[in-house]
């Protein structure tokens, strides 16, 4: 007897649930009307905590993303009088923990003094084959493998009063085995970043012939 | 008083490349790509304060400072762990197959058919290597991470290896001789940067290739010359400091007496206190 009415409570209580979550629902539905449109239906409810979990209204719009992003070609700042235009450094080295966390050191240190760090990326790795004579014969044999790693931090519109002192730290806390380098930043170096496209190329060869 | 020098600096753009050099100073290169006429205003009336350019040349560290024993133990102690965590080599599993087989090949009844992957017999073996590698090593001499002559020769800029020197220059000031930054006068027509750059090339005796490291100055100066030596027009003088980079690490010997090689803390037994403190502002013992 006590189970039934366990049960039979229950069950009341959950249909009582339903009934309050579809109207909860419908409610949200219909209050995304227009404006236009006179609204009938109250926005209240009797009790205190009506729309109490309501927060789809307080995210910011999101547009649906397109798949295929063609990436722009960022238009390179020129420099002004007081300011640095688009430079890049370069840090390279065959010990890639110690380039690494140069690059981030660099970056961190940027953000910190409120540079404005456009990009940061990595150029691919080139091997290098170390090959030694072999004694008493004219062989070559392959001694050993070096990779150089080479991190690029792209910096704009820097003060150039700011310059000497962010140069200056950078030298100084450069550690041993990694080289600095600071370049202006052209297309070319852009462009140098894509994979070359051979039948792209050809076609293009074809039609100018 | 407007002072005479340029207002409008156009930055021009360089490459910076360091490289490691064993010893001595790392190459610091510059190439400059564009440079646009600087514009020179004149003033009116002449100032009665005299211009001078000055540079300080700093030849950063060649290795890195020695750690303090916590960073020491904290090192090993970040090693340790790294090297439990870390999984075997190619080289660490060829020696242990290469160990393997030979206890292999030990026992009785031993067929080299029954290899699984088989190989010609390794003329040299993964342990034959490492021992070829280590004798290598061993024939390796680094260079040595300090002179011996910390101390004594301050004029050697090959000492201190692992801070940031600066140089100074003795120079006839008036009637005594004092330690300065290497200063010249401003001349008519020039930036103060071309000025610094003056000072650098017209120390006698030496040849000191540097990178300057931007077009504003990082420091200032200003003192009135001795009551007798002023005149209408002249009442003192004020000082730019420029910042540059040693570049060239092949420089000939410079002379004790009017040379010297400093680091930060060392710099209070050679300037005045005055100028030491202006000095200090801009200089980074890092």
């Amino acid at each position: 007897m006590n189970t039934f009415l366990n049960k039979v409570f229950l069950l009341r209580n959950t249909r009582a649930l339903v009934c309050a979550a579809s109207s909860v629902q419908s409610q949200v539905v219909t209050t995304q009307m227009p404006l236009g449109v006179l609204l009938t239906n109250r926005q209240y409810r009797s009790m205190p905590t009506h729309g109490i979990g309501r927060y789809r209204h307080l995210l910011p719009k999101v547009s649906p993303k397109k798949k295929k992003d063609k990436i722009q070609a960022k238009a390179i700042k020129a420099a002004t009088a007081t300011e640095f235009g688009v430079f890049n450094v370069c840090v390279s080295g065959y010990d890639m923990t110690l380039v690494e966390h140069y690059s981030q050191y660099i970056h961190n240190l940027c953000s910190h003094l409120d540079i404005k760090v456009d990009e940061c990326f990595a150029l691919p790795t080139k091997s290098t084959e170390v090959m030694m004579m072999q004694e008493q014969s004219t062989k070559m044999y392959v001694d050993g493998v070096l990779k150089t790693h080479e991190r690029v931090v792209q910096i704009s519109e820097m003060k150039a009063t700011l310059f000497p002192i962010l140069a200056e730290v950078l030298l100084k806390n450069q550690p041993e085995g990694v080289q600095l380098c600071v370049k202006q930043h052209k297309e070319a170096d852009y462009q140098a970043r894509f994979k070359t496209r051979p039948e792209l190329e050809g076609l293009i060869a074809k039609i100018n012939n | 008083m407007a002072a005479p020098f340029t207002r409008v600096y156009r930055p021009f753009w360089r490459i910076i490349t360091t490289t490691k050099s064993n010893r001595g100073v790392r190459n610091v290169s510059y190439t400059s790509q564009q440079w646009s006429a600087q514009n020179v205003k004149t003033a009116g009336a002449a100032s009665p304060w005299a211009l001078h350019g000055a540079v300080c040349v700093q030849r950063l560290p060649v290795v890195t400072q020695d750690r303090s024993p916590i960073e020491e133990e904290f090192m090993e102690l970040m090693q340790k762990m790294e090297f439990e965590r870390s999984l075997l080599a190619d080289h660490e599993l060829k020696l242990l197959d290469d160990a393997a087989l030979m206890s292999r090949k030990q026992e009785g009844d031993y067929d080299s058919d029954e290899e699984d992957d088989y190989r010609d017999k390794d003329i040299v073996t993964a342990q034959d290597l490492e021992d070829i590698w280590e004798q290598k090593l061993k024939d390796f001499q680094p260079a040595l991470r300090s002179q011996g002559n910390d101390q004594k020769d301050a004029s050697s800029s090959e000492r201190c290896l692992a801070d940031s020197l600066i140089l100074l220059v003795k120079k006839d000031v008036g009637s005594q001789k004092l330690w300065l930054l290497p200063q010249i006068q401003w001349q008519m027509g020039e930036t103060l940067r071309q000025t610094a750059e003056r000072a650098l090339a017209s120390l006698p005796g030496a040849d000191l290739k540097a990178t300057f490291l931007g077009n504003a100055p990082c420091g200032f100066y200003k003192y009135k010359y001795p009551k007798d030596i002023q005149k209408e027009g002249s009442v003192g003088a004020k000082v730019f400091f420029f910042k540059a980079v040693l570049s060239s690490h092949k420089h000939l010997p410079l002379e004790k007496n009017s040379f010297a090689w400093v680091k930060k803390d060392e710099l209070q037994d050679f300037l005045k206190p005055e100028y030491l403190k202006q000095v200090r502002r801009f200089i980074m013992a890092l």
